[in-house]
């Protein structure tokens, strides 16, 4: 074990595959001698050099198809968008390209990709707009969000080696705010599972990213009202691990799913659509959505504060299921 | 024809959809196979699950599936750095048309082919038209081949109604590619002699215009060629012409007497790799 924070583990496991794997190449804006943005990619051209950490024009689109075609090739790229906010420009790439070629190919080709890239408010409240729920929307990709150093290192491994395009989004704010143990050597974690991270039975809260610490949180202090909040961390939004979330709701009755992106068409929309088709009878109450309304991200400090889902906000829904 | 005669098999060719067939006939795909393909047979390559325009990915053939234009161009870029990575002297042949070099993503793909030296040759198929837009309307400058110098690697303008023409402005952009000098992008000038789609009647081009290039028809020019160059006679040519037509229409009756695709094909299951 080491003790790592969250970017420290995601560098790690890119550092380990390339040491593993020579066919593994990295590439990104700013990913050379300047280690990343944030720090995302600290080390590794010191270590691997300029084959293999790629410094690249600001040419999303193109990255991202060279990610695409090295891959059909034989090796194992994993390309940098240094923010989600940046997709809309390579989109053709992910939706048109890398989701498709493995099916409509009658599935000769295959596309071992893994696009990494950074979500959310963080520190520096730049490019906090979470467009995830679109590529989950696309059949052909795997899409994940880990909530902690031990995910953020064993998702990365696992989705270096997975034959799939793998969208891995990173949370900015939990970049540097949370350092926990992890594993060394050879360490994986599976890309198509949800993690009870906190046992309860009164109600489930299932919550990606940021909102799995804020639920953890939130359950933390009702523990004190005796009240047992059961906190499932999506961590891979497609697919989706259907069984572990109406595992839990069979066994609460109650759901709160919290996500830092808009409600509206969010993810959180196909988490609640799946519990209300399959589980409605097992439901003591509505299903309440936490996430962001309907408008841009703003970005001063105190607007931000006010607009973003907080813990303020998962208390409230928790309390309103728990009434109901 | 020409951009893609004289490869190594092992080359990585993205052939643009108008006309992938030829290419992909020359790289030994089954010619029944790939009509069954443009008729969404189960014996196409994509056993009806893509457009007509892919192939058989194992003969180093970039599958087209993409509903767009131009991001073709960044798959072949990442197929000429996945081969300049691994030290190979293997290269990467695309072709696209002229509208597409009006979008964004050819000139991503040119700069970062550029940047990084990549052995790609950029072939662009100039038809002069975009569905019903002739280039003077769409393409600013008037040259594709004169985009190249912005990028500072060699541009270089053919008749592409020339086979020969065209096949030795290719290779020598594949040598200089294979040699590690970087990408060319070249033009071949042609036409499209039909509509845009089966039933387009083109009615947007002049019949003059028509007539002028019907009178260029690279085919009975090449055949020209080969009889000046005493390489054929008149009784090879038409023998030829037999031998492909019979294939032709071989490969037709095969392709609409084989299975449509049943539920087997439909693979739910298959989105993701295993």
């Amino acid at each position: 074990m080491s003790r790592l924070t969250y970017v420290e583990a995601l560098v790690a496991g890119i550092r380990d595959e390339m040491r593993r794997d020579p066919d593994v190449f990295f590439m990104g804006q700013d990913v050379g001698p300047m280690g990343g943005a944030m720090g995302g990619a600290m080390g590794l051209y010191q270590e691997f050099g300029p084959r293999r950490v790629r410094d690249t024009p600001i040419s999303e689109s193109a990255m991202v198809g060279a990610a695409v075609g090295a891959a059909l090739v034989g090796k194992r790229p994993i390309v940098e968008i240094s923010f989600g906010e940046f997709l809309p420009t390579c989109m053709n790439q992910i939706v048109l390209q890398a989701a498709n070629l493995h099916y409509m190919t009658a599935g000769v080709a295959s596309v071992p990709l893994v696009l990494r890239t950074r979500i959310g408010d963080g520190p520096y409240r730049g490019h906090p707009q979470c467009y995830e729920a679109w590529f989950a929307h696309v059949p052909g990709l795997r899409v994940v969000m880990p909530s902690t150093p031990q995910d953020a290192k064993g998702m990365m491994v696992a989705a270096i080696r997975d034959p799939n395009p793998v969208l891995f989004f990173e949370h900015m704010f939990l970049y540097h705010a949370v350092r926990d143990d992890v594993p060394e050597g050879d360490y994986t974690t599976p890309l198509d599972r949800a993690f009870v991270r906190r046992e309860g039975r009164d109600v489930t809260v299932a919550a990606t990213g940021w909102m799995v610490h804020r639920a953890l949180s939130v359950a933390e202090g009702l523990a004190g009202e005796g009240i047992e909040v059961e906190v499932v961390d999506l961590a891979a939004l497609a697919p989706l691990d259907r069984a572990t979330l109406t595992e839990s709701v069979k066994k609460t009755a109650r759901l709160v799913v919290a996500h830092e992106a808009w409600k509206v068409g969010g993810f959180g929309a196909e988490v609640a659509s799946e519990v209300a088709e399959t589980c409605f009878y097992d439901l003591d109450a509505p299903i309440v959505r936490v996430g962001a309304p309907q408008a841009p991200v703003p970005v001063s400090k105190p607007l931000r504060d006010l607009f973003l889902p907080n813990e303020g906000d998962v208390l409230a829904a928790v309390r309103r299921v728990l009434a109901a | 024809m020409g951009s893609f005669y004289g490869l190594r098999e092992d080359d990585v060719i993205a052939a643009h959809y108008r006309g992938p067939f030829i290419a992909y006939y020359m790289r030994g795909a089954d010619l029944s196979r790939l009509v069954g393909q443009a008729l969404g047979k189960a014996t196409g390559y994509a056993q009806g699950r893509a457009l007509g325009f892919t192939g058989p990915v194992e003969r180093h053939i970039l599958p087209w599936v993409a509903g767009d234009l131009g991001t073709s161009l960044g798959v072949a870029v990442g197929a000429a750095l996945g081969l300049q990575y691994e030290g190979s002297e293997r290269v990467a042949v695309v072709t696209f048309g002229d509208g597409t070099s009006n979008r964004g993503d050819f000139h991503e793909a040119v700069n970062l082919a550029a940047v990084w030296k990549l052995p790609v040759v950029f072939v662009c198929q100039h038809n002069q038209y975009s569905i019903s837009l002739h280039a003077s309307q769409v393409l600013a400058g008037g040259s594709v081949a004169a985009r190249a110098a912005g990028y500072g690697i060699p541009g270089l303008a053919v008749d592409g109604n020339d086979v020969l023409a065209v096949q030795g402005a290719v290779g020598a952009a594949v040598g200089r590619a294979r040699g590690g000098e970087g990408p060319s992008l070249i033009e071949a000038l042609t036409y499209r002699l039909g509509g845009h789609w089966a039933a387009d009647p083109g009615g947007y081009r002049r019949e003059a215009e028509l007539q002028e290039w019907r009178a260029r028809d690279p085919i009975p020019r090449l055949e020209g060629a080969l009889r000046a160059a005493g390489e054929v006679d008149q009784g090879a040519v038409e023998r030829l012409w037999e031998g492909a037509r019979a294939e032709v229409a071989a490969a037709v009756s095969a392709a609409q007497a084989a299975p449509e695709p049943d539920v087997a094909a439909l693979g739910l299951d298959e989105a993701l790799a295993r």
